[in-house]
């Protein structure tokens, strides 16, 4: 199978229509799922870069509606997940905003700081909706402990790549970790966490795929680049990453 | 010697007061909570740990703090006012109760490097000291702004050998050393333990701290009883996380006859900038825990002012969360203002000059309505010594 790419972008930042067209864009130069981003005040495990995409997306006046409108706009042309800390969804009513985003078209949920023990009590509302809620695997996980994370992990399993934050260069052997993963389930296994264009077919070595953020933001961040200087270098990068990931 | 005993209160098996607390964490940290989790349920009521916590609070920290009557206080009140000295301790605080207890905690789980976030600089100087005692390695971490209206405590870590991180991001207060602490835990989560400076945090740091610091009011209890014959009517603590104010209402709590009132920073005032997660805040998720919180419409964490760098923090422990739900506290405020008066006020009639977080449970004494023939204990969490730059900037008396 063709080894994936997962691509997170900010939501609105620098702006909701830019958003849309650098989705769209990515989607048709090798991203198979976008991670569209919910920018949150206190982003704990996200580097200096995600924090201060973040950061100017809250300057600019984003709003939780913001990345719904987004979603409607591209929902029906791309495979889409939100990622956002726990808060964000919390405050909306997870009663009320999981069916309001299954009927938006997203896909599912990627929340890196609720871990399995607090998904158990949300587990029921995420089927019922038919959304799936990411799994994360650590390198810092024993191997009883995988076997309970990935039970009914749907979709693909988030396996962060190093014990830190988003965008940093560290590097770990996931070999044993994968392996692990692979003996309980057989749902794909993507690495996250400091993959770019010269670290990702390493990290893609062992897995199904790879989830590149820091790596688009920098992009991003960048002010000397019009909005179309910006999603160009996006698509190369991106079509780059799924050269080297199935090369 | 005082050692916990389980309480009716305690939080469920993940860590859960009702919808409070539990555990909002990058998985990477999930092993270490586990296996702190473990290790603290095997040493929690285990007299040989206690021993060595007990060794180290009296010798070293100075223990058992004195309740002392503030006779003109009461006099000019007209009620009966105690004072629990935590304010006496070695460092300066009732902090360091906590990480004594952290502290030798980590050295029996192997780890070599510790860290810690700080507000007012009272934590961080605690832990600083505990390391220098302990030989571990320390990093502090503060916000920029209370870096520079602390700069005595920053000294005084520096000078115990810990490296000060000052964070630059957000409000540079509490909330952001905390969040630099995370992240900083999250990259070294195999070999650095996180002392967490109050009674929040993801479980089981909150039901941990609880019980490290509860030694204030398993104290103060026996205290009055024995000065008195009697139970308190009010227990006063100031909150910022709130261990202080855990730490003494523990051991009332159960008692129908005595109200636990904790205060909270009311900054510029009640509708201005302040620090009142309970009063004005909703639940939801930060730092690892789910509590009451100053946040927007959208989960956005808004910014919190105090006087006091300990207490301008906008979210509170979980246990307080859940008590203000149960109604098994009190809960309200204190402005700046209050807070300064009180400052003076403790200063020039006892000559006891109180921290500014302990300033605003002081203060609530002339707030506090039928006072008379009253028999209050108020918790002097710390002194204020620390305050002393920024109170000279405010105050003239010439």
């Amino acid at each position: 199978m063709n080894k994936q790419l997962v691509a997170y972008i900010t939501s609105a930042y620098p702006d909701k229509n830019f958003t849309s067209d650098l989705a769209l864009a990515l989607t048709q130069n090798g991203v198979d799922t976008i991670e569209l981003g919910i920018p949150f005040s206190d982003p704990v495990a996200d580097g200096p870069l995600i924090e201060k995409a973040n950061q100017l997306s809250l300057r600019n006046g984003f709003r939780f509606s913001d990345t719904v409108e987004i979603t409607k706009e591209i929902s029906d042309k791309v495979d889409l997940l939100w990622m956002g800390y726990f808060n964000s969804f919390y405050q909306q009513g997870l009663d009320k905003l999981l069916p309001l985003s299954k009927q938006l078209g997203l896909g599912g949920y990627i929340i890196p700081d609720l871990p399995h023990e607090e998904t158990l009590r949300y587990k029921e509302l995420f089927a019922q909706n038919g959304l799936v809620n990411i799994a994360f695997v650590a390198p810092t996980d024993s191997k009883e402990r995988i076997e309970t994370i990935v039970q009914d992990a749907q979709k693909f399993i988030y396996m962060v790549a190093y014990t830190g934050i988003t965008g940093s260069g560290k590097d770990e052997n996931l070999e044993p970790f994968i392996n692990d993963i692979k003996t309980f389930t057989d749902t794909p296994v993507f690495v996250g966490f400091g993959v770019n264009a010269k670290t990702a077919k390493a990290k893609a070595k062992h897995s199904d795929g790879v989830i590149v953020g820091s790596a688009f933001i920098d992009i991003l961040l960048q002010e000397n680049l019009t909005h179309t200087q910006k999603i160009e270098r996006c698509c190369e990068l991106a079509k780059v990453i799924k050269e080297e990931i199935n090369a | 010697m005082y050692i916990p005993k389980p309480s009716k209160f305690d939080p469920d098996s993940l860590g859960h007061f009702d919808i409070f607390g539990g555990r909002y964490v990058p998985e990477t940290l999930m092993p270490a909570l586990l296996k702190l989790e473990k290790e603290y349920e095997q040493i929690r009521f285990d007299e040989d740990f206690w021993r060595e916590v007990d060794y180290y609070l009296k010798d070293y920290v100075g223990r058992p703090s004195p309740l002392y009557y503030a006779h003109n206080i009461s006099e000019e009140l007209g009620a009966k006012v105690y004072f629990k000295r935590e304010d006496l301790n070695h460092t300066g605080a009732h902090k360091v109760n906590n990480v004594i207890a952290q502290g030798l905690m980590a050295k029996r789980l192997g780890y070599k490097k510790v860290i810690a976030e700080t507000g007012a600089g009272q934590h961080g100087v605690a832990t600083a000291t505990i390391a220098a005692l302990l030989g571990l390695e320390c990093e502090i971490f503060m916000g920029a702004k209370d870096v520079e209206r602390q700069e005595l405590n920053v000294f005084r870590m520096k000078l115990l050998g810990a490296k000060v991180h000052a964070c630059q991001s957000g409000s540079k207060t509490l909330k952001d050393a905390m969040n630099d602490a995370i992240r900083h835990w999250v990259t070294n989560a195999r070999d650095t333990f996180y002392i967490i400076g109050t009674v929040a945090g993801p479980h089981p740091y909150p039901l941990m701290v609880r019980d490290f610091q509860a030694i204030i009011g398993w104290e103060a209890r026996a205290q009055i009883l024995e000065k008195e014959g009697r139970l308190p009517d009010c227990v006063i603590a100031c909150i910022g996380g709130g261990s202080n104010a855990i730490g003494i209402f523990q051991h009332f709590l159960e008692d129908e006859g005595v109200e636990c009132i904790g205060i909270e920073a009311g900054g510029l005032g009640i509708d201005d900038k302040n620090g009142c997660s309970l009063q004005k805040g909703r639940p939801g998720v930060l730092h690892g825990q789910m509590s009451y919180l100053l946040q927007d419409e959208d989960g956005q964490i808004l910014e919190a002012h105090s006087i006091s760098a300990g207490l301008d923090y906008p979210g509170i422990g979980p246990e307080h969360a859940f008590h203000k739900e149960n109604k098994s506290v009190t809960y309200d405020y204190i402005t700046d203002e209050e807070a300064l008066d009180a400052f003076v006020w403790l200063s020039q009639r006892e000559g006891i000059i109180p921290a500014f977080e302990s300033s605003h449970a002081v203060a609530y004494l002339k707030k506090l309505q039928n006072i008379k023939d009253k028999l209050i204990i108020v918790n002097l969490s710390g002194r204020g010594d620390k305050d002393m730059i920024q109170a000279k900037e405010m105050l003239h008396f010439d």
